[in-house]
């Protein structure tokens, strides 16, 4: 390490250390995984969306050579219990991890066979003879809610797990003192955003040590592991989970259930277990997002001034009894994107239907949000005969006016909304752009010219007091993350950190942060890859989930390295006999102050602090490591107005988009996305931009292309990526990028959340530009996607 | 007819070294390769063929190595993503991909460079749509595919400056 050590650098587009792994397929996933003896999984899942097991018979299963132990629903349900939901609901049915006496989706795990390798598994499945009572199935949300409906659980004696209205300020007077209210119905599809890398895990349970272990890529460890080891009734400290690389998540990639069917299968076997989930049980039973319906009303005056916002929201749950009302609760948290509105009621309807889980995927409910809201706002400004950009421009909140709390709770930090659209709309050569449109449309060309403006809030870190709204009662709360920074006897550094990556680029970012602290470079660190519960040091909130990295992780790294940065400069001032404040870090040395030959080096105070002990300063514990974890201080409980702030920090976006529409196909192309974001602080901008081109394209996956399809009868009808059809290479465009540049006052580096992004505002934006280049022919977008053969219909 | 189970018994070569083995009927080339070879850097990630992430090069030419059968390999050369990194140090492709950050979980990312591979060893220098659609059978669900763009333009024209050279 040369003295001419460069500072800062936090804020370079840093080349990614991991991606030197990743690019030579160096990665380690958990299919890369063996363990010795291993066996390998398979389950039975059911052909029903509704149906009642009446009866199992594995005999003929448990007689192929090669299988070592089928597990039913009934068995499942005596060895362990119920699966312990994340927001307790109404709903306190038992979840076992296999269906015990009734199917309630297509998919379902009811049955799982262990055996030598996947192939005789999956014959077992094939000799299991499952007796079902098929049941009616409820697959529509608004016939879930009618008193008549078939009922997922009819001890419930209703499939709503949450119906609510909460109210934030005057809004029937606002709604009669209004020059006008805007009233429409919106819906959003299913979809899924799909990681490549499916879900999976290895178990294996020591029976000399009653420890199971678990290697997954479950992105939520902290609570993975409080509701495996709750369900399987043995402490904590017995389940020891560890993350490799995760080959992305989304939200996706949790689901208890399947770790704990194979811990099961493992201690029944007593050996180690492996499942790695299959593209179809993926798109069937893994999870998708939330679909839903939003009836809308918006008051305003005639010059576009916003004075109420209601909300009708019916989210569909599918069989989801882990985390329903988080689409609610988020959308209600965010409802007011960026707009002054000064009164808003929101209705909250959370129903389980016979479908696949509902869960989290990248923006939870967000998306719709913003679909709704964005999608209004276009109403409404060609109701009013404003541009639409200037009816946003005139309604958002302003810089002035940071931080402004919304009715809801929300409190946006920080940002400049105004200028982010302007900037926006320099790039998107917006006026250009009319005129282009104006022209083609004159030509009367084949083909149609829209543009799209969508703008967003993206939020970063939950604040898990939110779910009082629901529960009544607090259980988890706050936003936090833990992580360990120890400098190693040779003076090198070592980072673990409780929330595993999935292409975050963390063993790069992490080291630019603790290389600025500590005054080395980014080589001299090296960040554990993942997770261990054994190791990594984490809490109950630990995870990789909520575009929390830069609101929570950030700070816990930050103050681990401060307390290692302090104890060298207190081990430094003994051995060089100076005060503390007159030593300074820098090229991998502490120095004294304009005395820079009066000088240690980071591995001649590491020797003291770990070999040479007798040379501490008295009463200095020995070694040279550091834990800490980062509460954000924005998170508080909910007040007595059923006020909070659900999220935390306030990142924002502004798209533009340009789409031709084919009236003779009905395909619409891109021609241009630009994307104008404000994440703060860039930690690493390399990072940072891969982040705006992924999110925005899961948006116009969405927009255009994405479709979770099931039948009147639950039948799923996309369960390959033949049926449900993902963005190419050729679908999205060369997005252009642009920035600005506040910084959080909140977060210890001013860094916002960047992770959920374009997948937020995205589909909006596509779908006001469709909208636009069809408006003339009396089209009103309502629901997504927007496919050719509905842009067929609508010209024909 | 054979049984999914009977053992076929099968020669060729996976980056440049001959294996001889006898290999279920039913085994794929991508199992193979990860399972019985060790080489875990070919990916699976849908097992029907759309999402590119196994692609591995037989006799020079992209397959999918999930739709491919060990058995059917006799005499075939097939390269792996382990075959095309150097001992030491990465590819020029694999480097352009790494400065360009055209990645970021990386699961795709060793059927994206087996794809490019392919790409950049026809003859003409491809265009930035010419691209678009040789990758347009590799999905990435992380990046939006810009900066996977950006890293083959970066590895076409560093081909073009060698061979100008």
């Amino acid at each position: 390490m040369s003295d001419a050590t460069p500072r800062g650098w936090v804020g370079r587009p840093l080349p990614l250390k991991e991606d030197a792994r990743l690019v030579a397929g160096r990665g380690r996933f958990v299919d890369d995984l063996g363990r010795p003896h291993m066996l390998h999984a398979a389950m039975l899942r059911s052909p029903h969306a509704h149906a009642r097991i009446v009866a199992v018979d594995t005999r003929a299963a448990e007689a192929l050579p090669g299988v070592r132990a089928v597990l039913t629903g009934a068995e499942a349900a005596a060895r362990s219990g119920p699966i312990r939901p994340l927001i307790p609901t109404t709903a306190g049915v038992p979840d076992y991890c296999l269906a015990v006496d009734r199917a309630r989706y297509v998919g379902e795990p009811v049955a799982a066979v262990a055996a030598v390798d996947r192939a005789t598994a999956e014959d077992a499945l094939e000799r299991i003879r499952v007796e079902y009572a098929s049941l009616p199935a409820v697959v529509d949300p608004e016939l879930a809610l009618r008193p008549d409906a078939p009922l997922l659980y009819p001890e419930l004696g209703t499939n709503v797990v949450w119906h609510d209205t909460l109210t934030y300020g005057a809004v029937d007077e606002a709604m009669a003192r209004a020059d006008g209210v805007l009233r429409e119905r919106f819906a959003i599809q299913r979809y899924a955003s799909t990681p490549l890398e499916t879900f999976g895990v290895i178990a294996e349970y020591d029976p000399g040590t009653d420890v199971y272990e678990l290697w997954t890529n479950d992105q939520r460890p902290g609570l993975t592991i409080s509701v495996v080891a709750a369900a399987l009734g043995v402490p904590q400290s017995r389940v020891h989970l560890a993350c490799p690389d995760i080959g992305g998540a989304f939200g996706n990639k949790r689901r208890p259930a399947y770790l704990l069917i194979c811990a099961l299968l493992a201690r029944q076997t007593g050996r180690p277990v492996k499942w790695i989930e299959d593209r179809i049980e993926n798109l069937t039973a893994l999870m998708h997002a939330c679909n839903g319906i939003m009836d809308v009303e918006l008051a305003y005056r005639a010059d576009g001034t916003l004075l109420a916002l209601s909300v009708r929201d019916i989210a569909d749950e599918g069989k989801n009894l882990i985390t329903p009302t988080q689409h609610n609760l988020i959308k209600l948290g965010n409802i007011a994107n960026g707009y002054r509105i000064p009164a808003v009621r929101y209705e909250a309807w959370s129903v389980l239907t016979n479908k696949c889980p509902s869960g989290a995927n990248r923006g939870i409910g967000k998306p719709f949000m913003c679909f709704a809201i964005e999608r209004t706002m276009t109403l409404l400004a060609r109701r009013l005969g404003i541009d639409p950009a200037e009816l946003r421009l005139s309604n958002y909140v302003t810089a002035a006016e940071m931080p402004y709390t919304t009715p809801p709770g929300a409190q946006y930090d920080s940002g400049d909304y105004p200028a982010t659209l302007r900037r926006a709309l320099e790039r998107f050569g917006y006026a250009a752009r009319r005129a282009e449109q104006a022209r083609a449309r004159a030509a009367n060309e084949d083909r149609l010219l829209g543009i799209g403006i969508a703008t967003s809030v993206e939020p970063a870190g939950t604040n898990l007091a939110s779910y009082e709204i629901i529960t009544g009662r607090r259980s988890a709360s706050g936003s936090a993350e833990a992580a360990m920074v120890r400098m190693e006897p040779d003076g090198q550094v070592r980072v673990a950190l409780g929330d595993p990556p999935s292409g975050q680029g963390y063993e790069t970012v992490v080291a630019q942060i603790v290389a600025d602290e500590l005054g080395l470079t980014p080589d001299a660190v090296t960040v554990d890859r993942g997770f261990d519960s054994t190791t990594t040091p984490w809490l109950y909130l630990s995870g990789n989930y909520s575009n929390k990295f830069s609101v929570t992780d950030v700070g816990a790294v930050v103050g681990a390295a401060a307390r290692v940065r302090d104890k060298l400069l207190r081990l430094a001032a003994h051995r060089l006999e100076v005060a503390a404040a007159d030593l300074e870090l820098g090229s991998g040395a502490v120095a004294v102050r304009g005395a820079p030959d009066r000088r240690l080096t980071f591995a001649e105070l590491a020797r003291t602090a770990y070999a040479d002990v007798l040379g501490l300063p008295p009463g200095e514990e020995p070694g040279l490591e550091a834990r800490h974890a980062h509460q954000n201080p924005l998170a508080r409980p909910m007040d007595a107005e059923r006020r909070v702030r659900s999220q935390l920090v306030f990142a924002n976006a502004a798209h533009c988009c340009l789409v031709e529409v084919d009236r003779r196909t009905g395909l619409v192309k891109i021609l241009k996305h630009v994307v104008v974001h404000d994440c703060g602080r860039e930690l690493n901008p390399l990072i940072v931009e891969g982040m705006v081109h992924g999110a925005t394209t899961h948006g116009i996956g969405a927009a255009l292309l994405e479709e979770v399809r099931y039948d009147e009868q639950g039948q799923l009808l996309t369960s390959t990526f033949m049926d449900y059809l993902k963005p190419t290479a050729l679908d999205v465009p060369l997005f252009e990028v642009d920035r600005l540049e506040h910084p959080s006052p909140v977060t210890p580096l001013g860094a916002k959340g960047v992770g959920e992004g374009g997948a937020i505002p995205g589909p909006a934006a596509v779908a006001n530009a469709v909208e636009d280049a069809l408006a003339h022919l009396g089209v009103v977008v309502r629901s997504l996607p927007i496919t050719p053969e509905q842009i067929w219909r609508w010209l024909r | 007819m054979t049984a999914p189970s009977e053992r076929i018994a099968v020669r060729f070569t996976v980056n440049g070294r001959a294996v001889e083995h006898a290999v279920e009927a039913r085994r794929s080339l991508a199992d193979f390769l990860r399972d019985d070879l060790g080489l875990t850097g070919t990916h699976v990630g849908c097992e029907h063929g759309v999402c590119g992430a196994c692609t591995v090069l037989v006799d020079g030419r992209s397959a999918r190595s999930c739709l491919l059968f060990a058995a059917q390999l006799e005499g075939r050369s097939v390269i792996t993503i382990e075959g095309l990194t150097p001992a030491e140090g990465l590819s020029p492709l694999q480097q352009a991909f790494r400065d360009h950050h055209g990645l970021q979980c990386g699961f795709c990312t060793p059927g994206m460079i087996a794809t490019a591979t392919e790409l950049l060893a026809g003859a003409a220098a491809p265009s930035a749509e010419a691209i678009r659609e040789a990758i347009s059978g590799n999905l990435c669900m992380c990046t939006g595919y810009v900066n996977i763009v950006r890293a083959v333009e970066q590895a076409v024209a560093a081909r073009a400056g060698r061979a100008g050279a």
